[in-house]
């Protein structure tokens, strides 16, 4: 059976494939352009695209006795809903942020002091050059990117 | 005892509700022991809440005690009982509307994030947005999902970007969403002008300070420091300020204030010990001091 991990990269795929048609595909359209590249099925390519269009991300067009399907929204506009609910965190006191961000925006008077605090913290500490010194004493700890 | 049940159990629940937080979100050593603080916090809101509903109880419940009792005496203890589960009602409604709101939206995020994001060879496991402004968040769950945006990959030095990883990694790992989700339920549940942000907003900070001593362990302090300072650096639009005690700026001056110790315990014994020993106290002592012999005479009256 097709896994939840695996759905929701088939439903990235497949949507990768959408936008990059100029009309709307069928099933069997959007299965062909996929078999090139992997071993999925018929079916599968089907439930996917009818989840997607349930979380309202493709739009079904009823075309004779077969469905065509089509992007709901461009990836930019996606990308930008994303940004907009990660940015907006608080938009009233009872509102409660449901993404946990590393450090929230700052104003220009809050940016003036963390430059300070930032050189206190480098000035604090002469025996370690501006560099990659930091990095070196806690070299070998894994999970580093490359 | 019986009698004074309800008298004690008020009292210490408006203690542990107005004085006890205000007094703790003043205090400094919680950024020294953030971890030790957190764990205070809770037992703080635990016991205050329990006193609360105690007290409701046992006021309802005393009315038992006597042998003829008139209708304004009835009448009186059962609106205490009433209130007690009005405020247990209102805490249970709470937690599940935050909880439901909570989960869809990051349910939400999560497909989006599926559909548009990409891999990053420079970031193994994150998932890279392409978007117009340095950024990065957890999105809780499980597993939870670490999201940057391509600027941000960009402008991070490695051990910079390691920091801010395991800054996200530390939140997902020890459910930090968790324990601000349950300090966000209390808040909500009291009305607007009796309740204080005092709690959520010092819970916020420490969660982020715990965060903040992993990754100092993983990639040092100036790295930590320097991923802060520019990914708060980019100009916030109105309105989207980050809400919560702790600035970007205390947050760097708190790696400059205490040397990251393998553990809080070997850094600030007496004050770690302390915390902790409040904590278990607060919520043992009355149960077995003010509780337990209400029930026993509860038990013995019926």
């Amino acid at each position: 059976m097709v896994g939840r991990t695996r759905l929701g990269e088939l439903e990235r795929v497949i949507m990768d494939q959408l936008w990059t048609l100029d009309s709307p595909a069928t099933v069997r359209q959007v299965h062909e352009a996929l078999s090139d590249s992997r071993d999925v099925a018929y079916t599968t390519v089907m439930t996917v695209l009818d989840r997607l269009a349930r979380k309202g991300s493709v739009e079904q067009i009823r075309d004779g006795r077969a469905y065509r399907y089509r992007p709901a929204v461009s990836r930019d506009e996606l990308t930008a809903e994303l940004m907009h609910q990660a940015l907006d965190t608080v938009d009233g006191s009872d509102r409660m942020a449901a993404l946990l961000r590393f450090v929230g925006s700052a104003s220009a008077d809050d940016a003036d002091a963390i430059r300070a605090a930032l050189a206190e913290l480098e000035n604090g500490r002469p025996e370690q050059s501006p560099g990659r010194a930091e990095s070196d004493r806690t070299d070998g700890t894994a999970g580093s990117p490359p | 005892m019986t009698h004074s049940t309800p008298t004690v159990l008020l009292t210490l629940a408006l203690l542990l509700a107005g004085p006890a937080p205000a007094l703790l979100s003043r205090a400094r050593w919680p950024s020294r022991v953030p971890r030790a603080a957190l764990v205070l916090w809770q037992s703080l809101a635990l016991s205050a809440l329990l006193s609360a509903l105690g007290a409701g109880a046992s006021a309802g419940a005393m009315v038992v005690a006597y042998d003829h009792p008139s209708v304004v005496l009835v009448v009186l203890h059962a609106s205490a009982l009433l209130l007690t589960l009005v405020v247990l009602a209102r805490l249970l409604w709470s937690a599940h509307v935050l909880g439901m709101t909570l989960r869809t939206r990051r349910r939400r995020q999560r497909h989006l994030v599926d559909l548009v994001a990409r891999t990053d060879g420079r970031a193994p496991g994150v998932h890279v947005l392409d978007a117009g402004r340095p950024l990065a968040y957890c999105i809780p769950g499980l597993p939870s999902r670490l999201v940057v945006s391509s600027p941000a990959l960009d402008d991070l030095a490695d051990d910079e970007m390691t920091a801010v990883l395991e800054h996200e990694r530390a939140h997902g790992r020890a459910r930090h969403d968790l324990v601000l989700e349950g300090f966000g339920a209390l808040h909500n549940a009291f009305p607007r002008f009796v309740r204080s942000r005092t709690a959520l907003d010092s819970t916020s900070g420490l969660v982020e300070m715990l965060a903040d001593d992993a990754a100092r362990r993983r990639a040092g302090d100036v790295p930590l420091a320097r991923a802060l300072v520019r990914l708060a650096d980019a100009p916030a639009p109105a309105g989207a300020m980050a809400a919560g005690a702790v600035t970007p700026a205390a947050r760097i001056r708190r790696l400059t204030e205490y040397e990251l110790t393998r553990r809080e315990l070997t850094d600030a014994p007496v004050v770690t010990s302390l915390a902790y020993l409040t904590a278990a106290a607060l919520v043992i002592v009355p149960t077995v001091a003010v509780a337990a012999p209400w029930l026993a005479a509860v038990a013995a009256a019926l």
